[in-house]
Parts: structure tokens; C-alpha cells; sequence
């Protein structure tokens, strides 16, 4: 059985002439998925979380979530999810434990097993030493960890993430990202969206990128990379003359794209690495720059983006 | 259970924030210090004296009587004297008549807000240990309840003082007399002193009575309660609808902070946690009206009247008070709307219920009006209450107030069901 099954899903705020946040989407989650929404600003990510959150109630299509309808069992659906909002939604006047006890209390929790429960989570989310001090005085950091911690007291089944590393400094990232792993190693079935491509390749099992309230593509990493074609893409760096060498690149058969990026990093897509690079270095020697780095890599999704939508996924 | 830890956390939400604590409690029991001290001593705040016609019948001591006047002085005149002094000049203008009809026509026409009608045996009856009796009649613009009100408390001060006197008089001369002694001087020199030094405070029934009178006034609001209380009562009131806003704007302040968005994915319903959120906000008022019950008491000496009516109009009155502002929340789109609309309601209410006026009792057309708002049913119940009066009298009020309590937390909960839909 599917987590999650989207069917036809469609919000339109204020209709008629409202904007459509989300536009006749579909997908599925499995049990035990990582499963990420891949888009950029409102690409629909938040709007589609909160119609499974049943937050928000879409104009028409429908959801099941663990089985239940967000439409006609929204009460089943809220028991099985955590859910982990974009905006930091605490008591910044409350402290961390105390954030943690109210919340665990609206999920029904009481006594000894919610005292237990709040322990642990602190425990996990590292802020032992400051758990009873006032969310409000936490770095940005603290605050997404605590966050995320009120989504996971009850244990859900089924967790939602909406963009949980927004604004914060790498190591409370990566260990965002460790415990995500940690979670669905667990047996949890995991909803993550990002406008990050490369948090989105790292956890997922399979992604949905999305853009202008639609799904432009689902499917594994190396499913959507097939989209693109079998490519190859080659960054270099040069030591001078980067912008002539890009220029003459360009007119190299075989060679499909080449972009110019910042401090003389060069990129390009290819669908014939082994042939090319002999001659890159060839035009590199002969005018009299050299190549100080060269690395292959698989076209990645931010290529997909560009493949689909024309538009580069940060913009 | 969750809807009282949402309480919970609201309520010391509250407390925790010191400029909203201040607004709810300094505010009223400022502003019922300056209008207080408007109505109270007519120094600080520039009142229009009470234009009042008085005709003094008294013709003093009849001669042999065994008090004579006391003091050597005339009861009707002495009267005069308080409502001349220069310690109520501010307060009162007095116009002298000759007849109680002049008096009386004067009221009538408009000339004057009150007339004093001393009648002619006063002084016999204050000096006559025995039992004649006498009556001032007050007789007042019925469209009128303040200035009344001053004459008549001033009135009523007077009479206090000469039958505590007159108690004092009559005592003294039966120990002399029992004594042996009937020397007329000796006797009239003891009744005088002794009323002199006997201060008010006479208890029991007293032989001079104020008559008030005026078309269409019931018994119950003949007496009048003390100033303060009617002051500091309708400042109160309407601080309870505004103190209630605040706490209730948590709804708003939750929703900027996505908590509430967050409140709405937990299994915990609408319904509960908009239960939570009264709960919380009926406490914040509730602990609000007590502490202002409690200081007009001790530091502005109100009479609010008897306990068990005074607790349940409190509490009825905190429970409309927090639906009303619960429902105006949930009306609203955005914080800005929440306050601008709900001010704009409360103030309106205030001025419509009667809230500022510095009196609780009206009669005529006003008190019909004040009917189509919760808070003039309040204000209503309260003044039978100020007046002495006990649960039959505030039945009525309390009803109308808790059926309004229930509509307006109803349609609140269905507003507040419509949000993020
Ligand atoms: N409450 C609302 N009322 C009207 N329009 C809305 C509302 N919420 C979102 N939208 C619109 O719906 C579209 C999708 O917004 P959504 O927040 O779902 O995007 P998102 O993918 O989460 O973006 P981001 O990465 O910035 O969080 C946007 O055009 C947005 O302006
Ligand atoms: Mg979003």
C-alpha cells in the first residue's frame, strides 16, 4: 500500500481569479520512501504540504494519507503525520521543553509517557544543555532543530518536512540531514521539499520536481537524469583566457552547451567525454593557458530543470 | 484537557506581557480617577454646577420646645447654608423660591435640574425628642441623574448630621431630666452640646427623610449609590470588553507565527482549541474585573452592592466580554483589521451602552437603547445591583447577557472554522 496518494490534486486561492498554487498533480509515496519536492519559489510546495496536512482544503482532487482521505478522514490523517513547517512555528515565550510538552499535548499525549517522550526528543535534537531557555533567544539554527523535534513526539507514522534547513549554518544541516536519514532508517516515510538540488539527491529515494503548481517530472535520481539524455558534463578551471576558450569550445561537435561560471570554472555538456577532452587541453595549450582542474560527473538535476523548464532552478 | 494547556499558555501569555497588562488594569482605574474626580469634588475638572431652586417653609424653633434649635440655629437654614457654603459653590447654584409650586414650576420649566423643598415643621421636628417628624422633598429633572444625584447626597449629608443630632439632643435630656434636674437652660445647654459632639452615624429609623421625587422613578433607584461606583462600574465595564481583546488577539499573533497553522494540522479540533482560547481569555478578564472590584473598593470606597449578585454579574460579564472579542478576531483578515475593528466596536458599545456617561442609571429612551448592547444589559443588572438590589432584579440582565455570551461564541466558532480554508 502506498503512504501517500495524490489524485488530481488542484488549489486555486480565491478562484475565480485567484493564483493556482497547485495544478492537477499526482503522485505516490511508498511505505518507507524518501520522497522530495523539487521546486523553486512558489513552485506549489507549501500549498500541496498543507492540503496533506489537512490545512488547507484543495478546490478539487483528493489525497489519501495512510489510507484516509484529507477530505473525509482528516482526523486519521492528522494522527499519522508529523509535520515539520517552513516558518519556525513556536512559543519563542515558552522554552524548548516547554514547546515540546504543549505540542506533544495536542497530539493527545499526557503523563509519564509524554515526560519520557519530550526527554528523548530533546536528547535528539541536541539541546539538552539548553532546553529551558526561551525559544526566542535560540540562533536560527536551534529553532529549526526544536522545529523539527515537535513534529516527531508522537512518533508518526508519516513525516513531512517543508524546506527544515532554510537559513541555517552547515554543520546544523548536515546533522538536519543525518537525522532525517536516521528517521527513515527507522521505518518512517519521509515528504521533504527543498528548492535544494543537492539535499534533494542526497536523501531521496525518489523526487517530484515541481514548478508553476505542476509536477514536471517524478522518479529516481538517475530516472529524471535519463530525461536529459546520456550526457556527460565536464567542469574545468583554466588559468587565463576563459571566456575565448568557452567561445571556441562552443563550436567543437558533440559539445551541446558550455557556460562561463564565476573565477575562470568552466561547464560543459557533452555526449562524448572520451573524444573531447584530448582536444580541450590541445586548444587550451595553443593558446597558451592550461587547465588547472577537470572533473566528469553525471548531469545532475539542476541540468533536468533547465532541460524542462528553460530556466535555471536558483533564480 | 488540551484546550485548558492552550489556556494555559495564553494566559501566561498575558502575564507576560507588561504593556497589555498595564493598558487592562492602570487604564480603567485612571481614567475613573480623573472622571471621578470630576464628579467628586468638581475641582480638577470643570462641571457645570447643578442649577437648584430651593424654598425654605422652615420657621424654625417653635418657642418653649425643650430641644429650641440646636446650635441656636434653624434646621431649614442650616440646610440653606450647606447648599450656599463656599465647599459646594462649584456644585451648586442655589435659586431662592418662595412657594414649593415656584420651585417646583422652575424644575418643570427648566430652570433649574432640581428643587429642594424644605418643609415648614423641620427644625420642630429635629428639636423634638419625641417623634413629629419631617420630610424634604427632592424634586428633580427626571432626564437627569448627576446633578440629582450631587444635590441630593449633599441634602442627605445635611439630614444625616441632624438626626444623629437630634438622637444625641433627645438622649442627653432624658439623663438630665431623670437626673432631678428641669432648669429649661440647663437642659437646652446639655441637649446642644451633646448633639454637637455626637457625630452622625445614628442608626435606626431616622425621623427626617429625604423624599425624592420625580415622575417615573422607581423605589429602587431612589437611593443613590456613591459616586465612585457608578464611575469607576461603567469604566469597568467597557475596560472588560477592551482588556478582553487583548488576550483574544492571540489568534492573530498565533496565526502571524504560523502556531496556529501548526494548532490546525495536530489532531486537536477547531472547536477545542477555540474553547482554549475562551477559557484563557474569560481567566485574563475575569482576573482583571476582581482586581478592579478590589481597588475601587478599598482605594475609591465604591459600594458595588451584595456579593452574590456582584460575582455572578462579574462573571457573566467576563464570559460576553470574551466571546465578543473572540468573535471580532475571528472575523477579521489581518492583525490591523482585528484592531481597528474591534476598538471600533468596543468604543461604540461604550458610548451606546452608557459606559461613559458617569452614572449606571437612566431612564427614558437611553434605556431602551443601551438594550441592544451587551454591555448596557450589564450596566443595567449592575445599577439594580449598585442600588441594593438582589437576584430577582438582576435576572433579566443576567440572561439577555449569557444568551448573547453563547450567540457570539457560535458564530465565532464557525468563523474561525473558515480560516486557511
Ligand atoms: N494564502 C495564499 N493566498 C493566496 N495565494 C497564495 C497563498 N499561499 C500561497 N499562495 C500562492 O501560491 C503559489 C504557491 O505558493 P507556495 O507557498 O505553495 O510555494 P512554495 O513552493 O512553497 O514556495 P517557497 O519555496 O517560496 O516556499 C504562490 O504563487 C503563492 O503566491
Ligand atoms: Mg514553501
Amino acid at each position: 500500500m502506498s503512504a501517500i496518494e495524490v489524485r488530481g490534486l488542484y488549489k486555486q486561492f480565491d478562484p475565480p481569479k485567484g493564483a493556482v498554487a497547485v495544478d492537477h498533480v499526482s503522485f505516490e509515496i511508498e511505505e518507507g520512501e524518501i520522497f522530495s519536492l523539487l521546486g523553486p519559489n512558489g513552485a506549489g510546495k507549501t500549498t500541496t504540504i498543507s492540503i496533506l496536512s489537512c490545512l488547507l482544503r484543495p478546490t478539487s482532487g483528493d489525497a489519501s494519507v495512510g489510507g484516509s482521505s484529507v477530505l473525509s478522514d482528516a482526523d486519521n490523517v492528522k494522527k499519522q503525520i508529523g509535520v515539520v513547517p517552513q516558518d519556525i512555528a513556536l512559543y519563542g515565550d515558552l522554552s524548548a521543553r516547554e514547546n515540546l510538552f504543549f505540542w506533544g499535548r495536542m497530539y493527545g499525549m499526557s503523563g509519564a509517557e509524554l515526560t519520557n517522550r519530550v526527554d528523548q526528543v530533546i536528547e535528539l535534537i541536541g539541546l539538552t544543555d539548553r532546553q529551558n531557555d526561551r525559544v526566542d533567544k535560540y540562533s536560527g539554527g536551534m529553532k529549526r532543530r526544536v522545529n523539527i523535534g515537535a513534529a516527531l513526539l508522537h512518533k508518526p507514522r508519516i513525516l513531512y518536512l517543508d524546506e527544515p534547513t532554510v537559513g541555517i549554518d552547515p554543520q546544523s544541516r548536515r546533522s538536519i540531514l543525518d537525522g532525517i536519514k536516521d528517521f527513515n532508517a527507522a521505518g518512517m516515510t519521509i515528504l521533504y521539499t527543498t528548492h535544494y538540488m543537492e539535499e534533494a539527491q542526497e536523501l531521496s529515494d525518489r523526487i517530484a520536481i515541481m514548478d508553476h503548481g505542476k509536477l514536471i517530472a517524478v522518479g529516481s535520481q538517475p530516472e529524471l537524469v535519463r530525461i536529459v539524455g546520456e550526457q556527460t558534463r565536464i567542469d574545468l578551471s583554466v588559468d587565463r583566457q576563459a571566456t575565448a576558450l568557452a567561445e571556441e569550445w562552443r563550436q567543437i561537435p558533440g559539445v551541446s552547451a558550455v557556460s562561463e561560471l564565476e573565477d575562470r570554472n568552466l561547464r560543459l555538456l557533452t555526449d562524448d567525454a572520451n573524444s573531447l577532452m584530448p582536444r580541450l587541453f590541445e586548444s587550451a595549450r595553443a593558446m597558451e593557458a592550461r587547465i588547472t582542474e577537470i572533473a566528469l560527473a553525471e548531469p545532475n538535476l539542476e541540468a533536468v530543470f533547465l532541460h524542462l523548464t528553460g530556466r535555471a532552478l536558483r533564480d | 484537557m488540551r484546550s485548558l494547556s492552550i489556556a494555559w499558555k495564553d494566559f501566561r501569555h498575558v502575564y507576560r506581557n507588561i504593556p497589555a497588562l498595564a493598558m487592562m488594569l492602570a487604564a480603567p482605574l485612571v481614567l475613573s480617577l480623573a472622571l471621578g474626580a470630576a464628579f467628586g469634588s468638581g475641582s480638577s475638572f470643570s462641571i457645570k454646577p447643578v442649577d437648584t431652586a430651593i424654598v425654605n417653609l422652615d420657621q424654625g424653633a417653635a418657642t418653649g420646645g425643650s430641644g429650641a434649635a440646636i446650635g441656636g440655629q434653624n434646621a431649614g437654614a442650616t440646610i440653606e447654608q450647606i447648599l450656599a457654603s463656599p465647599d459646594v459653590k462649584d456644585l451648586v447654584v442655589l435659586k431662592k423660591f418662595a412657594t414649593e409650586g415656584e420651585a417646583r414650576a422652575a424644575v418643570d420649566n427648566g430652570d433649574a435640574s432640581v428643587a429642594v423643598i424644605i418643609p415648614a415643621g423641620l427644625t420642630e421636628a429635629v428639636s423634638s425628642p419625641s417623634g413629629k417628624s419631617a420630610s424634604i422633598t427632592i424634586y428633580r429633572d427626571p432626564s437627569l441623574t448627576i446633578s440629582p444625584g450631587i444635590v441630593s447626597s449633599i441634602v442627605q449629608s445635611a439630614i444625616l448630621s441632624l438626626n444623629g443630632a437630634r438622637a444625641a439632643a433627645a438622649g442627653a435630656v432624658a439623663i438630665v431630666t431623670q437626673s432631678g434636674n428641669h432648669d429649661p437652660g440647663v437642659l437646652t445647654d446639655a441637649a446642644t452640646k451633646t448633639a454637637q459632639a455626637f457625630g452622625q452615624g445614628f442608626q435606626g429609623q431616622p425621623p427626617i427623610s429625604i423624599d425624592s421625587r420625580a415622575p417615573s422613578i422607581s423605589a429602587s433607584e431612589r437611593a443613590a449609590p456613591n459616586v465612585a461606583s457608578q464611575v469607576l462600574l461603567g469604566m469597568m465595564v467597557f475596560f472588560m470588553f477592551f482588556g478582553a481583546s487583548q488576550p483574544a488577539r492571540s489568534i492573530i499573533d498565533e496565526q502571524r507565527n504560523a502556531t496556529l497553522a501548526r494548532l490546525f494540522t495536530t489532531p486537536t479540533s477547531r472547536r477545542l482549541i477555540l474553547g482554549g482560547k475562551y477559557v484563557a481569555v474569560f481567566m485574563v478578564v475575569l482576573i482583571q474585573s476582581i482586581i478592579l472590584l478590589v481597588v475601587g473598593r478599598l482605594v475609591f470606597g465604591a459600594h458595588w452592592g451584595f456579593f452574590g449578585p456582584v460575582a455572578v454579574l462579574t462573571i457573566c460579564g467576563a464570559l460576553v466580554a470574551a466571546s465578543l472579542a473572540l468573535l471580532m478576531i475571528s472575523l477579521a483578515k489581518t492583525p490591523a483589521q482585528a484592531g481597528a475593528f474591534s476598538s471600533a466596536v468596543f468604543v461604540f458599545l461604550g458610548l451606546v451602552g452608557g459606559n461613559f456617561v458617569g452614572s449606571v442609571n437612566f431612564t427614558g429612551p437611553f434605556a431602551i437603547v443601551r438594550r441592544i448592547t451587551p454591555n448596557g444589559w450589564l450596566l443595567e443588572g449592575w445599577s439594580k445591583a449598585l442600588y441594593g438590589g438582589s437576584w430577582g432584579s438582576i435576572g433579566l440582565p443576567v440572561l439577555v447577557v449569557l444568551a448573547s455570551s453563547a450567540v457570539f461564541f457560535a458564530v465565532a466558532t464557525v468563523a474561525f472554522g473558515r480560516r486557511f480554508a
